[in-house]
């Protein structure tokens, strides 16, 4: 009975897991349904956004979800900036420079979170990030709950941005067909730039709610990129449907792994699932 | 550099100058920076050879230098010679690559990079685990010592790092020249009229990942036994990358000799900024996105560029002129 709650619970937290991961994942894959660009600064520029959290905590007391109304506009900026200023660029001069630039961005970033924020580990901690709530049997942290409510929200509203606004139909035909989409009248340089800010705007909500969930050191990105990774092939591109059924995944794989095989295990799981996944099933789970 | 007949000569006096230089009594330090450039040769030729000819930005060099340095280490503690062990470390990197290639080509161009810069994180966290040989206090995160390296001398792992070096730079010159180097041109400019006109793309690719894995191997391999220890995370770090990105990024991505130049410059770098240890990694990271776009094809690259317009330049004068 106790091994079947324990069990069960592992379970529900994987699941609930996933709706972060998602949210991980969802910023990666807008870059790279948009502009071709595996950006593997993003684990990193996640963590910017938890850091200037932690920062805004430790300093003005703000509470991290409250503080998400700076740090969302901040990462915005950043990533318009970056887009405008340095990919946009990178992407006339060869297929290897933006790939290059942005693992430049990457070590530029760790480096920075060492020297401002010590190599120690960090986490935002608040009063609630300790409590949990029972559904039945099942004991459950409630960070984890606010992790899978707030992915959820931000796949609904992406999907409707996407949709509905000229922005998001520009976002979308750019990413379709580049050369259309500007003989019809859009300006796809300015389009890129959105669309960059437009997932660090998300990456910067995904990386307040995993220094919410997770311990995080200056290293931490790169688990986050290949999680986000993991996410994407399994999903299969540009569905956001996809994205959260390859979240749901990866956070089984990642809570039931640290179950049966130990905490040391938890991160390996996660990264051979993407080695096998490329070997075996490259388009995604659902791809033909 | 193309087609013009190169120096032979004062290429062949340069490389016996290099060879006898620990003979004549030169300060350690130089020999030292000079272990650190060949090494670095080394590893950014190699790094060149995927990323500026095959078109494959791999980040799965550190697993490279990683395992052949863990390899040589294991092997000592089993009590084997140290060459047998730089040797098999070389091997083990090759065949690594070999088991990989099946996932990692699997997607072509832009997912390679991605695929590959998981691997290294695998290797880490095994090794972070896992202890083949030793008592409790070795192995997993304590890491090894490398036993018998500190009966060799600095001149003795220079040496062999020197072989490493130009060992590089003739394997990249060897099969550039050869009909691999051929096939891979037309993969480059075109994959599908390559494979429709009967180059297997697969197999090549995974020949160069081979080639390049085993070199950086080795490289890794003789880099530990300077080292005399290796400890997970530092084997398996970003940073091998950084450096050999960094070294083929200044001298000239897809320029043969690019590396070389770019090498110097690397060396002369990280001894200027060992000093500033927090801040070294940031300050080349800088770098090399402002070379990447202020000159994305490196030293060698602006000078061929001047040089070209300087000939046109010259052309067009005498065109005019009557």
């Amino acid at each position: 009975m106790n091994i079947l709650a324990d069990l069960a619970s592992t379970i529900t937290m994987g699941i609930m897991l996933g709706g972060l991961y998602a949210l991980v994942a969802l910023g990666l894959s807008i870059v790279f349904g948009v502009m071709r660009l595996i950006n593997v600064a993003h684990g990193d520029l996640l963590l910017l956004a938890s850091y200037l959290a932690l920062t805004l905590m430790t300093y003005l007391g703000l509470d991290p979800i409250i503080g998400l109304v700076i740090v969302i506009p901040a990462l915005f900026f950043i990533g318009f900036v970056v887009q405008k200023y340095l990919l946009n660029r990178a992407f006339t001069i060869s297929m290897e420079a933006p790939l290059i630039i942005a693992f430049g961005i990457s070590i530029v970033l760790q480096n920075v979170f060492q020297i401002l924020w010590s190599p120690l580990s960090r986490g935002l901690t608040t009063s609630y990030t300790l409590k949990s709530f029972s559904i039945g049997a099942l004991n459950l942290p409630l960070v984890y709950l606010l992790d899978f409510f707030v992915g959820v929200i931000v796949m609904i509203f992406l999907h409707q941005f996407l949709h509905r606004t000229y922005l998001g139909k520009a976002i979308n035909a750019a990413s379709q067909d580049r050369r259309a989409a500007h003989l019809m009248g859009i300006n796809t340089k300015q389009v890129y730039a959105f669309a960059f800010a437009i997932a660090m705007a998300i990456a910067a909500i995904a990386g307040v709610f995993v220094g919410l969930t997770f311990p995080f050191t200056p290293q931490s990105g790169v688990s986050f990129l290949i999680i986000a990774f993991g996410v994407v092939v399994l999903g299969g591109l540009g569905s956001i449907a996809g994205t959260f059924v390859g979240g749901l995944v990866m956070g089984l794989a990642q809570t039931l792994g640290g179950y049966f095989l130990g905490t040391n295990a938890q991160m390996l799981i996660a990264y051979l699932i993407v080695i096998v996944l490329l070997a075996t099933r490259p388009q995604g789970l659902f791809g033909r | 550099m193309y087609g013009k007949k190169t120096p032979l000569l004062a290429i062949v006096v340069a490389i016996i100058i290099l060879i006898l230089l620990p003979l004549i009594r030169v300060p350690q330090t130089w020999i030292l920076y000079l272990f650190v450039f060949c090494i670095y040769v080394a590893l950014a030729n190699m790094w060149n050879f995927l990323a500026g000819y095959c078109g494959l930005i791999s980040l799965c060099q550190p697993a490279f230098i990683g395992l052949g340095g863990y390899t040589l280490a294991i092997s000592t503690w089993l009590g084997w010679p140290l060459y047998l062990g730089v040797i098999v470390g070389a091997l083990v990197a090759a065949l690594f690559a070999v088991i990989i290639s099946i996932p990692v080509f699997r997607l072509s161009g832009i997912y390679f990079a991605i695929g590959t810069i998981v691997l290294p994180e695998i290797l880490r966290i095994l090794f972070l685990m896992w202890r083949p040989v030793g008592g409790a206090l070795y192995g997993k995160g304590a890491g090894y010592p490398v036993k018998g390296a500190t009966a060799v001398s600095a001149n003795e792992t220079y040496w062999m790092a020197l072989i490493v070096g130009i060992g590089s730079i003739l394997v990249m010159r060897y099969v550039l020249r050869s009909n691999l180097g051929l096939a891979l041109a037309t993969i480059r400019d075109n994959e599908g009229t390559a494979a429709s006109s009967g180059v297997n793309v697969f197999k090549l690719k995974v020949y160069f990942l081979v080639i390049s894995a085993l070199v950086t191997g080795l490289a890794g391999a003789v880099f530990y036994i300077s080292q005399g220890f290796i400890e997970p995370t530092s084997a398996f770090s970003v940073k091998w990358t950084m450096t050999l990105m960094l070294a083929t990024v200044i001298g000239g991505i897809s320029i043969e000799y690019g590396p070389i130049v770019g090498s110097v410059i690397v060396v002369i770098l990280h001894f200027l900024l060992a000093r500033y240890a927090g801040f070294s990694m940031l300050i080349q990271g800088i770098i090399l996105i402002f070379i990447m776009i202020a000159a994305p094809k490196g030293i060698l690259g602006a000078l061929q560029k001047t040089r070209t317009s300087w000939s046109l330049h010259k052309i067009l004068h005498s065109s005019l002129k009557p």
